[in-house]
C-alpha cells in the first residue's frame, strides 16, 4: 500500500540530508585541514595549489627543536590547569551555596556571576592591565590564572548548580540522620554525583582557558608566554612563516582535540543533565 | 452518532524508531484488536501502562497510523481518512486550551475554523455549557481556571461540534480525588444527556467500572476480555483480568491438587492448610494438577466452624470502620478475607473459613485462562 | 525505644505557619499515625521531631530530655523520607549499610552483613542487593528505604508517606506486609500518611492534623465512630459520610428532626434528644454512612425520603449511589448487581440508630445515638496516656 512509497521517499530523504551534513562538515573543517596541510609545507610552496606539494618535516624541525615551543606549552599547561582546579576548589561550593540556599539578590548574584562569560575581553583587559601594573600583578603567573577565572568559573557554577538543584535535599538529610558530618556528607553522597557535570564543565573551562588569547596577549610579557601568543612569534619582521605558524597552532590544538574526543560522550550529557531547567 | 468497529488492528513502530533494528513480533504494541461499540455506548479501554491503550485511541483517532486492519464508523473505513474527517471529538490529558482565548472562544474555535454561522455558533455553546458546568465560566481566561474547570472545558470543546465519536485519553488523572469523582459523575450525566458514543483511556480500574457501560481490559498489546463491570468482576477470563479488577484485589494462590479420600483438595506450597474443591470442579481436575485458585476477599465467609470450613490461623486483623480485613498466611503468600461483621479477631486465633463454589475461579498456570467446568 | 514528646510547637515558613503551638506525646513502643489532608504540617512535624526543621517555639523532647539543641544525628533517629532520598551511586547493600558505617552509628562489617541481611530478608528484597536504585520499580525502592530505616536501633521510626507513590494493588500489599511486621519492631514508630486505610490499619493512636492544629486524637475507632468534628467524620470512611442539615422540632412529646423538605422527618433515638435539646433545639448537622441507608426503587409509604439518581458507581464489589434529595447530595452503599437509571426516582429510609450529631455553626459534634457498633478491642496500656490539646 502505501508504505512503499513512504520508505523510498525516506531513503531519498536521508541520503539528501547526509550529503548536505558532509557537504557543511567539509566547509567547517576547511580551515582546520588548510592548516595541517601548511604545517608541512615549505615557505617557498605555500602560495601554491592546495594539494600538490612536496611535504617537509623542516617547519616541525625549526618550531620544536629551534624555538623555546615548548616552555610555552608547558606554561599554557600550567596556567589553564591550576586556573580550572581553583575554579572547582571554589566554584563548587558557590554552586552549593546559590542552590540549597535562599538570600537577598541570590538570582541578581548568579546572574552577575554567569555575565562574566559574556563580557567581551578587551573590554576588561585595559583597566585590568593598569590596576595589575600598579599592584604589580603584570607578568606574573598568578595575574594570569587569577583573571582567567573570568572565563572558567561562571561555567563551572552554572553546570554544577544545576546538578546540585537536581538532587534531592532530602538525600543530605538522610544521610545527616545516618551520623554523617557535613564534609563527609559532602564529599561521600554529593561529589559523586556531581561528577558528569564537574567534569564535563572542568574540562570545557580548560579548553577556554587554553584558547585564550586576549588576557595573555596584554597582560603579560616574557616571563609568561602562553602558546596563543608564542605563534604569533612567527611573523617575523620580513616575511609571515606561514609553516612554522600553521605548526604551533597544530600542536597546541592537539591536547583539546584529544580531551574532546575521550569525553565527547560525557560532554553533552555532563552539560545538559543539570542545565534543562524550567 | 457512530458505531465503531475494530478489526485486526495492529500497530508496530520500527518503521519510527530506527534505533531498533529488530522487526519480530513482540515489536507491536497493538495486536490484533478487534472489538465493536454500538452507538451511544460509553466503552473504557482500561489496562496498565504501555499496555496499548493509548496507541489504540490514537489510531481510531486518526493520530496514528495503522499498520494492519480495519476500523470502521458506522459502514465506512476510516483508514486512511485525516483526523479531521472523521467527526470525532477529542479530549486528551493535558488541557491544551488556547491561553489568549477566553473560554467562550475556546469552545467556538473550531465551529469558526469551519464557517459556521455565529449564531449557530453560540446555540451549540449554549447547550453543552451546562452539561459540564461551565456556562459562568464563558468570559474567563484559561489562566483564571482551576485544573478541573480547564478540564470540564475541554472535554466542552471537544463535544461542542457534536461528533459522533468522543475519544477521552485518561482525562482524570491530574485531577485529585473529590475533583475527580465530581468530575466522574458530569461526565457520566452528560453522556447520559446527549447519548454519544464515548471511548475512554484510563488505567484506574476504578474509573472505568464506574463510567462504562464495557470494559475493553488491554495487555502487551493484545485484548484480554471484554464486557460490562459486573461481567469481569465476576467472571474474569484470565488471571490478569482477575488480578486487575477489583480493589482489594482478587486473591490468587498457586495450589496443587491432592485426592484424599476420593474428594480433592487445593494444597498450597509451605502450608498445612487444605481446602475442598467445590463439588462442580471435581470432574476437570486430577490429582498432582497446578492450578491458580481465585477467590475475593468479600467471598471467603467467616463461620464458626461447620464440617464445609477449612481452619487457619489469623496473621493480621484490620479494623477499616466500614468494614474489618483478616489476613491469613498460607505459604507465602497472605490470603485477604474482607468482613462486615463485628467480631475482632486476635492474631494467632484460628478462624474458619468457608468458599463459596460459584464464586471460586480456577486458572491454568501456564497459559493464565479460565479453567471452565465442563458441562 | 522513646518516648517523644512535643510542647507547643510553633512553626513559620515566611508568612505561612505550619505548625501552631502543638503538643504531642507519643508513648515508648507505640505506633503513633499523623493523619490528614495534604498540606496539614505532617512532614513538617516529622522533620521538626528529627531536628531538619528547627521550630521558631516549643520544644521536642525525647526521653524527657529536651533536644531543640541537639543536631539531627546525635538525636537517634532513623526516617523514610516520602520520596525515599536512596543514594543513587551506593547499591542496595550499601545504602541499608550506609547508617552503620558513619563514624557516630559505626559496626564491624559482619554485624553489618547480618543486620542487612535480617532486614532483607524480611523485607523480602534480598535477591537486589547488587542492583542500583535507578535499577528498581518503585515497589522495590521503597522497600529499601524501609530497610535503611529499619536496620538500626533508634530511638523512634520517623515514615513519611512511605506507600504515598504506590498503586493500589501495591499499597494494599505493603500496608498488611507492614502490618506483619508491626509487632517485630519494638521502636517507637511515628508515620505520616493521607489514607485513612493504612492510618486506621497500623495505628495504636492517630492524631488528625489540619492547618497546624490537631483536630483530635485517639484510636482509629475513635476517629471513626466518635468524631470530634465534621472535618474528622468527612476524612474517615469510603464512601464520605453523608451530612445534611436537619430542624429538631416536638410532635406530641417526641422530638424529631425536619430534614430535606417540610414534609420529611426522622425520628432519632432516645438517647440523643437530650443533647440536642441542650443545644437549644437549633438545626444540626446530621451524618450517616452510605452503609445505613436502605433504598428502594418504590414508595413504600411512611419513613422513605424520594429523592432523584444522580450518579450510579459500580465499583467492584459493592456500587455508590448517588442520590438527590432536595438539595443535598446522598451517597448510599448497594449491592454490587444494583441497576439504576439516572435521574429516576429513588426512595431512601434512613437508619436512625446510627446518625452522629454536629453543630451547625461550629461542626462540632453533639453527640451520637448509642446504636449497634463493635465493642472496642483494648489493647494493654503501659501507663497513663497524656495527651495535651491546643
Amino acid at each position: 500500500m502505501n508504505q512503499n512509497k513512504r520508505t523510498a521517499g525516506s531513503l531519498l530523504g536521508a541520503l539528501g540530508r547526509n550529503v548536505v551534513l558532509i557537504v557543511y562538515a567539509l566547509f567547517a573543517l576547511f580551515p582546520l585541514i588548510w592548516m595541517v596541510l601548511c604545517s608541512f609545507k615549505s615557505d617557498v610552496q605555500m602560495y601554491n595549489t592546495v594539494f600538490r606539494f612536496t611535504p617537509t618535516l623542516e617547519n616541525y624541525r625549526n618550531v620544536l627543536f629551534g624555538t623555546d615551543y615548548f616552555r610555552a606549552f608547558f606554561q599554557n599547561l600550567l596556567v589553564s590547569g591550576v586556573a580550572v582546579v581553583i575554579t572547582i576548589v571554589a566554584g563548587v561550593p558557590i554552586a552549593y551555596a546559590l542552590a540549597r540556599y535562599d538570600f537577598r539578590k541570590k538570582e541578581d548574584v548568579a546572574f552577575t556571576i554567569l555575565s562574566f562569560k559574556f563580557a567581551p575581553e578587551i573590554l576588561v583587559c585595559l583597566p585590568v592591565f593598569l590596576i595589575f601594573q600598579k599592584i604589580g600583578l603584570y607578568d606574573t603567573y598568578f595575574g594570569l590564572i587569577w583573571v582567567y577565572q573570568l572565563v572558567t568559573m561562571p561555567l563551572v557554577i552554572w553546570v554544577v548548580r544545576g546538578y546540585f538543584e537536581d538532587i534531592s535535599v532530602e538525600i543530605e538529610q538522610a544521610a545527616e540522620l545516618d551520623g554523617y558530618r557535613w564534609y563527609e556528607i559532602f564529599l561521600k553522597t554529593l561529589v559523586p554525583l556531581i561528577k558528569p557535570g564537574l567534569v564535563a564543565a572542568g574540562l570545557l573551562a580548560f579548553i577556554f582557558a587554553w584558547n585564550d588569547f586576549t588576557f595573555p596577549l596584554i597582560l603579560s610579557g616574557f616571563n609568561v608566554q602562553t602558546i596563543t601568543i608564542t605563534s604569533m612569534r612567527y611573523i617575523a619582521s620580513d616575511t609571515v612563516h606561514y609553516g612554522q605558524v600553521a605548526v604551533a597552532a597544530t600542536i597546541a590544538v592537539l591536547p583539546e582535540v584529544i580531551v574532546c574526543l575521550f569525553i565527547q560522550k560525557h560532554l553533552v550529557r555532563g552539560l545538559s543533565f543539570g542545565a534543562v531547567k524550567g | 452518532m457512530a458505531q465503531l468497529t475494530l478489526r485486526g488492528v495492529c500497530k508496530r513502530y520500527d518503521a519510527e524508531k530506527k534505533l531498533f533494528h529488530k522487526k519480530k513480533e513482540s515489536n507491536l504494541a497493538v495486536r490484533d484488536l478487534s472489538f465493536s461499540c454500538s452507538d451511544g455506548e460509553f466503552i473504557g479501554i482500561l489496562g496498565p501502562s504501555g499496555c496499548g491503550k493509548s496507541t489504540t485511541l490514537r489510531m481510531i483517532a486518526g493520530l496514528e497510523q495503522i499498520t494492519r486492519g480495519d476500523i470502521y464508523i458506522g459502514d465506512t473505513r476510516i483508514n486512511d481518512l485525516m483526523p479531521k474527517d472523521r467527526n470525532i471529538g477529542l479530549a486528551f490529558e493535558d488541557y491544551a486550551l488556547y491561553p489568549p482565548l477566553s473560554v467562550y472562544d475556546n469552545l467556538a474555535f473550531n465551529m469558526r475554523a469551519k464557517k459556521m454561522s455565529e449564531d449557530e455558533i453560540d446555540k451549540s455553546i449554549r447547550y453543552v455549557a451546562p452539561l459540564l458546568k461551565v456556562d459562568d465560566l464563558l468570559d474567563r481566561k484559561p489562566t483564571a481556571l482551576s485544573g478541573g474547570q480547564k478540564q470540564r472545558v475541554n472535554i466542552a470543546r471537544a463535544i461542542v461540534r457534536r461528533p459522533g465519536l468522543l475519544l477521552l485519553d485518561e482525562p482524570l488523572s491530574h485531577l485529585d480525588g473529590k475533583m475527580r469523582q465530581t468530575l466522574r459523575h458530569e461526565i457520566k450525566r452528560m453522556h447520559h444527556e446527549i447519548k454519544c458514543t464515548t471511548i475512554i483511556v484510563t488505567h484506574d480500574q476504578m474509573e472505568a467500572m464506574s463510567l462504562a457501560d464495557r470494559i475493553v481490559i488491554m495487555k502487551d498489546g493484545e485484548l484480554q476480555q471484554m464486557g460490562t463491570p459486573l461481567e469481569v468482576y465476576d467472571d474474569p477470563a484470565n488471571v490478569f483480568v482477575a488480578g486487575f479488577i477489583g480493589d482489594p484485589p482478587m486473591n490468587l494462590l498457586p495450589s496443587v491438587i491432592a485426592e484424599l479420600g476420593g474428594l480433592f483438595f487445593f494444597t498450597f506450597p509451605e502450608s498445612e492448610i487444605r481446602i475442598e474443591v467445590p463439588q462442580r470442579y471435581q470432574k476437570a481436575l486430577h490429582n498432582g494438577m497446578e492450578v491458580i485458585l481465585g477467590v475475593r476477599p468479600v467471598d471467603i465467609l467467616i463461620d464458626d466452624g461447620s464440617s464445609f470450613s477449612t481452619p487457619a490461623s489469623v496473621s493480621i486483623f484490620e479494623d477499616l470502620g466500614d468494614e474489618r480485613r483478616v489476613g491469613v498466611r498460607v505459604g507465602g503468600q497472605l490470603l485477604n478475607i474482607t468482613t462486615n461483621d463485628s467480631a475482632y479477631y486476635e492474631k494467632g486465633q484460628t478462624i474458619h473459613m468457608s468458599f463459596q463454589a460459584e464464586r471460586t475461579h480456577l486458572f491454568d498456570p501456564e497459559t493464565g485462562e479460565r479453567i471452565h467446568v465442563p458441562e | 525505644m522513646a518516648q517523644i514528646e512535643l510542647e507547643n510547637i510553633t512553626k513559620r515558613y515566611g508568612e505561612k505557619t505550619a505548625l501552631d503551638h502543638i503538643s504531642l506525646c507519643v508513648r515508648d513502643n507505640e505506633f503513633f499515625v499523623l493523619f490528614g489532608p495534604a498540606g496539614a504540617g505532617k512532614t513538617t512535624l516529622l522533620k521538626t521531631i528529627a531536628g531538619i526543621e528547627f521550630p521558631q517555639e516549643g520544644l521536642v523532647k525525647i526521653n524527657g530530655k529536651t533536644v531543640n539543641q541537639v543536631e539531627p544525628m546525635n538525636r537517634n533517629v532513623s526516617m523514610v523520607f516520602e520520596n525515599y532520598a536512596l543514594y543513587p551511586q551506593l547499591s542496595v547493600y550499601d545504602n541499608i549499610a550506609f547508617p552503620m558505617r558513619s563514624r557516630l552509628y559505626k559496626k564491624d562489617e559482619a554485624y553489618i552483613k547480618s543486620a542487612v541481611d535480617r532486614v532483607t530478608k524480611m523485607l523480602n528484597i534480598s535477591n537486589l542487593l547488587d542492583r542500583r536504585p535507578v535499577q528498581l520499580s518503585n515497589g522495590q525502592r521503597q522497600r529499601v528505604a524501609i530497610g535503611r530505616c529499619l536496620v538500626r536501633e533508634p530511638n523512634v521510626f520517623l515514615m513519611d508517606e512511605p506507600l504515598a507513590h504506590l498503586d493500589a494493588k501495591l499499597r494494599h500489599f505493603m500496608r498488611e506486609e507492614l502490618k506483619e511486621m508491626q509487632s517485630s519492631f519494638n521502636t517507637t514508630t511515628i508515620y505520616v500518611t493521607h489514607d485513612y486505610m493504612e492510618a486506621m490499619s497500623l495505628a495504636d493512636r492517630i492524631a488528625v492534623l489540619n492547618n497546624g492544629k490537631f483536630e483530635q486524637t485517639g484510636t482509629a475507632h475513635e476517629m471513626y465512630y466518635e468524631p470530634a468534628n465534621e472535618f474528622v467524620a468527612k476524612l474517615f470512611g469510603e464512601p464520605e459520610i453523608n451530612l445534611f442539615p436537619a430542624e429538631p422540632y416536638e410532635e406530641d412529646g417526641v422530638l424529631k428532626l425536619r430534614a430535606f423538605s417540610k414534609d420529611t422527618s426522622l425520628i432519632p433515638r432516645g438517647d440523643v434528644s437530650a443533647a440536642l435539646r441542650e443545644n437549644g433545639g437549633k438545626t444540626v448537622d446530621v451524618g450517616i454512612r452510605g452503609a445505613d441507608i436502605d433504598f428502594s426503587f418504590e414508595n413504600r409509604g411512611d419513613g422513605w425520603v424520594r429523592g432523584s439518581v444522580y450518579a450510579c458507581e459500580p465499583i467492584g464489589n459493592k456500587v455508590i449511589v448517588t442520590v438527590t434529595v432536595a438539595e443535598t447530595q446522598v451517597r448510599v452503599v448497594a449491592p454490587n448487581s444494583t441497576k439504576a437509571e439516572l435521574d429516576s426516582d429513588i426512595y431512601l429510609r434512613f437508619h436512625t440508630e446510627d446518625l452522629l450529631y454536629f453543630d451547625e455553626m461550629t461542626k462540632e459534634s453533639i453527640g451520637r445515638s448509642g446504636g449497634k457498633r463493635p465493642a472496642e478491642k483494648t489493647k494493654q496500656a503501659e501507663g497513663v496516656v497524656e495527651t495535651w490539646h491546643s
